[in-house]
């Protein structure tokens, strides 16, 4: 029996479960052509990954739950020239996914990044303070409706959750299960 | 609360009046003071009393005259009020509601008889710096001074009970924002949407429209239309009860939001491509004897309370105007059924001398000196224009006698500025202007807009900047007005904060003969109206008393905020992250006292931190040291960082090996340390202190990025990745023996300062390292994070026959005590160079190069600086508090940086650092402590106390 | 609050950063005097006008970089990556 999916204007869900991978590499160098994305835009690729581009020369990959050692496999079979370093950080890093149409109210209470589509537009990845925390945020619409994903160092993740809850209160915001999200979370 | 019957006074409640803001299908009641009221939907508090016939609402501030209305709007003086738990409520403009409970603030103990109006007979001792001069000394009376002069300073009562409400912050990206939303912001905003931009339109009133709202039917008929062009323009986001605060850097504009749902202020950092300052004008009072009387009112307020409230503001007035405003008010007046005694037509050489009544005017002496029995005074003597925003934007307006007021000089790009602030003329002429300058600052965010997107690299493809050639913004005209300040008589010109015409000239008599000085001294323009009513007549007093011209004296320096915003929209929401460890959930069960360790949140003990300090020289303990910083290093140039990083060797470090490694900064000073471990050929893990992860990784970042950008290193910190476990104790190998799979624990394959990877408790990927800080046998295991807890119970069940405890950080201290080991930050200081932390054995000074080499070389050859040492007190029983100073006679020669009673050495135990003389072991030292009295204490062979020979550990 | 230019993450709020001082140079560790090495350590040159100055994106790309900024408009004319970075010739 599948988990009934919440229609409310604002979800949150836990993902942290899924599959985190975290490459360095030069900017602009073969691993970065063949991974395909630049700083700044995120993009799902054949195998459902969804690979950002989370920092200049660093890449975050997300992967379904315990795939992290295919997911390296695949990024250390590219044969650059430069230095690359692959790192499963699945188990340091908390994963939250907030939906809706009313993110773009929520968020703007928690971070201070413009949140209109043409500076955040669908695909678009940046790193900035969230309530305080440093946190990796993606533009991940699915179905035509809003949604973000927003990555922090594992042991702020329970904070980050909270502070999300407390902000979005006001907006009526609902929790999700990880497994009703699933559709939308990389597979 | 309430007591007595409703009340039931005079009523000064007029008909329907065509722009009334009442809504007399709800009326309700309310309490003032205690007593109850009437009120219709949408009067504030102060218009349903005024409808009532109340007219004092409030003592002033210094002298405790009552006070009535004055503005009849949010910044009204004396009429801020207490409204149940909340202090100093804008009454004039908070709508009250039903059941409310408001009363009078800073009367005591009642509005009515207030003791301390006796200090109006006081005045003439009440100079200015009557407080400065008076209670300065002698300084050991100023406690009780201080008692006294809280009863009597003004402002409501905050209850410390009061429930912390919900004060929100958010941010915002308009491409414009309006300050003000009268005709020119609306006209400005609906031009600025329609050319394409996103709009915050910002009105401090509960409705937009400005003077229009009390103005007659054409203006009403204007109104309407220009509200609908507004909502036409889903653009534009209109806030009410909201007012623009603040200008800063790169238009960064705050804006104070208020009457939310759910939400009781909301703080709105805006970061505007555009900025268009529209407040209008706000109208001055005039000075003279008797102006702040209760009765006394501008005639913007008389027309507010007929046209938007419907209240007579009294029976028998008498008007002194000196432009057309004044003139319609006159009319209002005199359509609400108030006799008008008798017009003073500044115009025409009208004035008025002076007002007398002591509870509420009774009579006027007019210019011709004639006396006039009255109720009401009305004065329409010019208008003030609030610059405030443009000043704070760097512009520097300039004063135009011709009109009597100031107007923008020289605005930035960002800034543009409409309505009675640029000008004057019809409102045709005024709603021409703003739509252009709405266009305009349209055009201009365009511009700035792309201009920011083309450095953003997640924003879309940015067009071009737009080309498109200036608006041409239509000059408006200005009106003459006579330069009308101060009357014959002396009055009040700072109503806030009780500051007379008199007190300004005396300030400038006694030297404070600058605006600004004069300003500090009797606090002129200081108070809660923030100079928008004060600043310009405090200015042309001390012109007139100091001979020079308005230009001369110029205005006091406009800061934000525009408007006063209360501590809890400055506070918002608490973001204060934490962080917890995979365990933190057994922690809690097992009833762990939490310790606050930067953002980290960690066990203390659990109960008894003595009893773990024994389990760990006895049995076995476990710690959850999670919040131990931990970087993963990969790359063939690592082994070259960590020579680089530290002060001792690393390019020896075999794989499977750890060591030990202090870091300094350039100048020498310990930076921090910890152990690091070599997991491969270009693998490594460094662990760091706790506090100092987050440091240590920025440093490292700064290190790789600006100052050897060639070398190959990654950097990936993971400290949250792993659940960090240390197992400490004599049977400790006997406790990861029973869970660890993969690894041969014994001593001759697993040596001390070694690390292994294997199996724990069925878990792969765990990072065996063995180390420790107990002095004892040890093991520090990492655990990957989501199988953290899982691990800790596992410790837990598979060693309970050992004797397995946790043990918290108190613990951790002693043990750490016990064996002599410093912790950086707590036994080294922001002066503790290399050397005197006793670590010379690990200074490597013949490698080519390492942070602060030159310091710590220097230092070496300097010699004479201060030693940390262990110490133990002669009496064992006395365990100096810590930062106690080592003292020779009054001279202090070094302090105790650690001190514990140790249970397993029966006695107390201690760090220090002492000058060189008093290093030798066997030194006798005094310490002093807090209480004063002196103790010896001996200065030992090692920093530890416990097994100097390491033979535990490494066994 | 300022804007500040992050060279890689364009324009962000001045909170994001750490300002790490004006820009210097670290002299050689093993020829230098302490009056040099203290002068790289301490002397600021705090001017009211331009200064060049190195910053850190600490809540951003944790990238550091160098801005000249005006210390008294606090406009900033340029932003510069730290020199000779390995792949700057990719």
């Amino acid at each position: 029996m599948s988990a009934r999916r919440s229609l409310a204007n604002l979800r949150i869900a836990d993902c942290t479960p899924l599959t985190k991978v975290f490459v360095q590499a030069f900017e602009k160098g073969m691993l970065a052509r063949d991974l395909g994305v630049e700083f700044g835009r995120a993009v799902r690729d054949e195998n459902g990954t969804l690979r950002i581009g989370s920092g200049p020369g660093e890449w975050l990959l997300l992967a379904p739950p315990g795939s992290a050692p295919e997911v390296v496999e695949r990024v250390e079979a590219v044969r650059a020239e430069e230095p690359v370093s692959v790192v499963d950080v699945t188990h340091g890093r908390a994963l939250v996914r907030i939906s809706g149409a009313k993110t773009v109210d929520l968020l703007p209470k928690v971070c201070g990044i413009d949140m209109s589509d043409s500076i955040t537009p669908d695909g678009a990845a940046f790193r900035s303070s969230v309530a305080k925390v440093l946190t990796d945020v993606v533009r991940d619409d699915g179905e035509g409706t809003r949604s973000y994903l927003l990555h922090c160092e594992r042991s702020f993740g329970q904070y980050l959750f909270d502070a999300l809850l407390d902000a979005g209160e006001e907006f009526g915001i609902e929790i999700e299960g990880f497994a009703s999200n699933n559709s939308r979370s990389p597979e | 609360m309430s007591r007595g019957a409703l009340k039931t006074g005079k009523s000064m409640r007029l008909g329907r009046q065509p722009g009334e803001v009442l809504d007399r299908s709800r009326q309700f009641v309310f309490t003032w003071n205690g007593r109850k009221y009437p009120a219709f939907g949408g009067d504030t508090i102060i218009s349903a009393l005024s409808a009532a016939g109340e007219s004092v609402f409030s003592r002033s501030f210094k002298y405790h005259r009552p006070r009535g209305l004055l503005t009849a709007s949010f910044l009204d003086p004396g009429c801020n009020v207490q409204v149940g738990d909340e202090p100093n409520v804008r009454g004039a403009h908070r709508k009250v509601e039903p059941h409310m409970a408001a009363s009078a603030q800073n009367a005591w103990p009642s509005l009515r008889f207030d003791v301390k109006s006796a200090n109006r007979y006081l005045e003439r001792f009440l100079p200015p710096g009557f407080y400065y001069k008076t209670f300065m000394e002698p300084q050991r009376l100023w406690p009780l001074y201080e008692r006294v002069l809280q009863r009597f300073a003004g402002g409501g009562k905050a209850s410390p009970d009061a429930p912390h409400g919900y004060y929100d912050k958010r941010y915002a990206h308009p491409d414009v924002v309006v300050a003000g939303g009268g005709p020119a912001g609306m006209g400005a905003a609906v031009a600025a949407a329609e050319a394409g931009a996103r709009v915050m339109l910002v009105e401090e009133e509960h409705e937009l429209g400005g003077h229009l709202r009390w103005g007659d039917e054409e203006d009403l008929a204007a109104l309407r239309r220009l509200g609908e062009e507004v909502a036409r323009n889903s653009t534009i986001e209109v806030m009410t009860d909201s007012v623009v605060t603040g200008r800063y850097d790169g238009n960064w504009v705050a804006v104070s939001q208020r009457s939310l749902p759910r939400v009781e202020e909301r703080l709105i950092k805006a970061r505007t491509k555009t900025l268009v300052v529209a407040p209008g004008l706000i109208e001055r009072p005039y000075v003279f004897q008797g102006n702040d009387a209760p009765g006394v009112m501008l005639s913007t307020a008389a027309r507010r309370l007929i046209n938007l409230y419907a209240v007579k503001p009294g029976e028998r007035a008498v008007v002194l105007t000196a432009n057309a405003e004044g003139d319609a008010a006159v009319a209002d007046l005199e359509r609400a059924g108030v006799e008008v005694a008798r017009v003073e037509d500044a115009r025409n050489g009208g004035d008025i001398g002076r007002v007398r009544g002591g509870q509420g005017a009774r009579e006027v002496e007019c210019g011709d000196g004639a006396r006039i029995e009255c109720d009401l005074v009305v004065t329409a003597t010019g208008w003030t224009a609030p610059t405030s925003l443009l000043n704070m934007a760097g512009d520097k307006p300039f004063y135009n006698p011709a009109a009597a007021r100031f107007f923008p000089s020289r605005l930035p790009e960002d800034v543009l500025a409409t309505g009675g602030i640029a000008g004057d003329g019809s409102l045709d002429e005024l709603l021409e202007h703003a739509r252009a300058t709405g266009k305009e600052a349209a055009r201009r965010a365009r511009g700035i807009g792309a201009a920011l997107r083309a450095g953003i690299p997640q924003s879309t493809d940015g067009e071009e900047a737009p080309q498109d050639s200036p608006v041409t913004i239509p000059d408006l005209p200005v009106n003459g007005h006579l330069e009308l300040f101060r009357g014959r008589t002396h009055g009040i010109v700072d109503y806030s904060e009780d500051v007379s015409s008199k007190d300004l000239v005396a300030a400038v008599k006694e030297g404070y003969d600058s605006a600004e000085l004069a300003k500090r001294y009797t606090t002129a323009t200081m108070g809660p109206t923030q100079g928008k009513l004060e600043t310009v007549n405090a200015m042309a007093v001390i012109a007139e008393a100091t001979g020079r011209s308005m230009e001369e004296t110029g205005a006091t320096t406009w800061r934000p905020p525009y408007a006063p915003i209360t501590l809890g929209a400055l506070a918002g929401r608490n973001f204060e992250p934490v962080r917890y460890s995979p365990m933190q959930p057994w922690h809690e069960r097992q009833g762990a006292r939490p310790l606050v360790a930067g953002a980290w949140i960690r066990p203390d003990h659990y109960g008894d931190p003595e009893a773990e300090v024994r389990n760990v020289r006895k049995n076995v303990g476990v710690i959850d040291v999670t919040p131990l910083g931990k970087l993963d290093l990969r790359g063939p140039d690592v082994s070259e960082l960590l020579n680089f990083l530290y002060v001792n060797k690393w390019s020896n470090l075999e794989v499977g090996k750890v060591r030990y490694g202090v870091m300094c900064a350039e100048d020498g000073v310990i930076l921090d340390d910890g152990v690091t471990g070599r997991l491969g050929p270009e693998h490594y893990l460094m662990t760091t202190t706790s506090s100092g992860a987050a440091g240590v990784l920025e440093w490292i970042e700064d290190w790789l990025q600006t100052y050897q950008p060639d070398w190959r290193v990654h950097v990936t910190p993971v400290t949250g990745a792993y659940a960090s476990i240390n197992i400490a104790g004599p049977k400790s190998r006997e406790l990861l023996a029973r869970v660890a799979e993969g690894v041969d624990l014994s001593t001759e394959a697993f040596p001390y300062m070694n690390v292994r990877t294997g199996t724990v408790a069925g878990v792969e990927g765990c990072f065996m390292w063995r180390i420790g800080f107990t002095g004892e046998l040890s093991y520090e295991i990492h655990v990957p994070a989501a199988y953290g807890l899982y691990v800790w119970e596992a410790l837990m069940e598979r060693g309970a026959d050992l004797g397995v405890r946790p043990f918290g950080v108190e613990a951790q201290r002693v043990l750490r005590l016990e064996k002599g080991h410093f912790i950086v930050g707590q036994d080294t200081d922001a002066l503790t160079q290399g050397f005197g932390a006793g670590i010379s054995w690990a200074i490597k000074l013949d490698k080519e190069d390492f942070v602060g080499k030159p310091e710590l070389v220097w230092q070496g050859e300097r010699d004479g600086y201060f030693r940390l040492i262990g110490l133990q007190p002669h009496d064992g029983s006395v365990a100096p508090p810590e930062a106690s100073q080592i003292v020779e006679g009054k001279t202090i020669v070094g302090r105790i940086t650690s001190s514990r009673f140790s249970s397993t050495l029966e006695r107390s135990i201690c760090l220090g650092f002492v000058a060189p003389h008093l290093a030798e072991p066997g030194t006798t030292v005094t310490v002093q402590l807090p209480n004063g009295e002196r103790i010896t204490a001996r200065v030992m062979e090692h920093l530890a106390h416990y097994d100097p020979e390491g033979a535990k550990a490494r066994g | 609050m300022i804007l500040l230019p992050c060279p890689h993450c364009g324009p962000r709020n001045a909170s994001e950063f750490r300002y790490a001082g004006e820009a210097s140079t670290r002299p050689d560790p093993n020829a230098t005097t302490p009056e040099e090495w203290r002068a790289y350590l301490y002397i600021k040159n705090n001017p009211a006008g331009w200064t060049t100055e190195k910053w850190f994106h600490r809540t951003g790309c944790r990238r550091y970089f160098t801005a000249e900024r005006h210390t008294v408009t606090n406009e900033v004319r340029e932003t510069r990556l730290p020199a000779a970075r390995l792949e700057s010739n990719s």
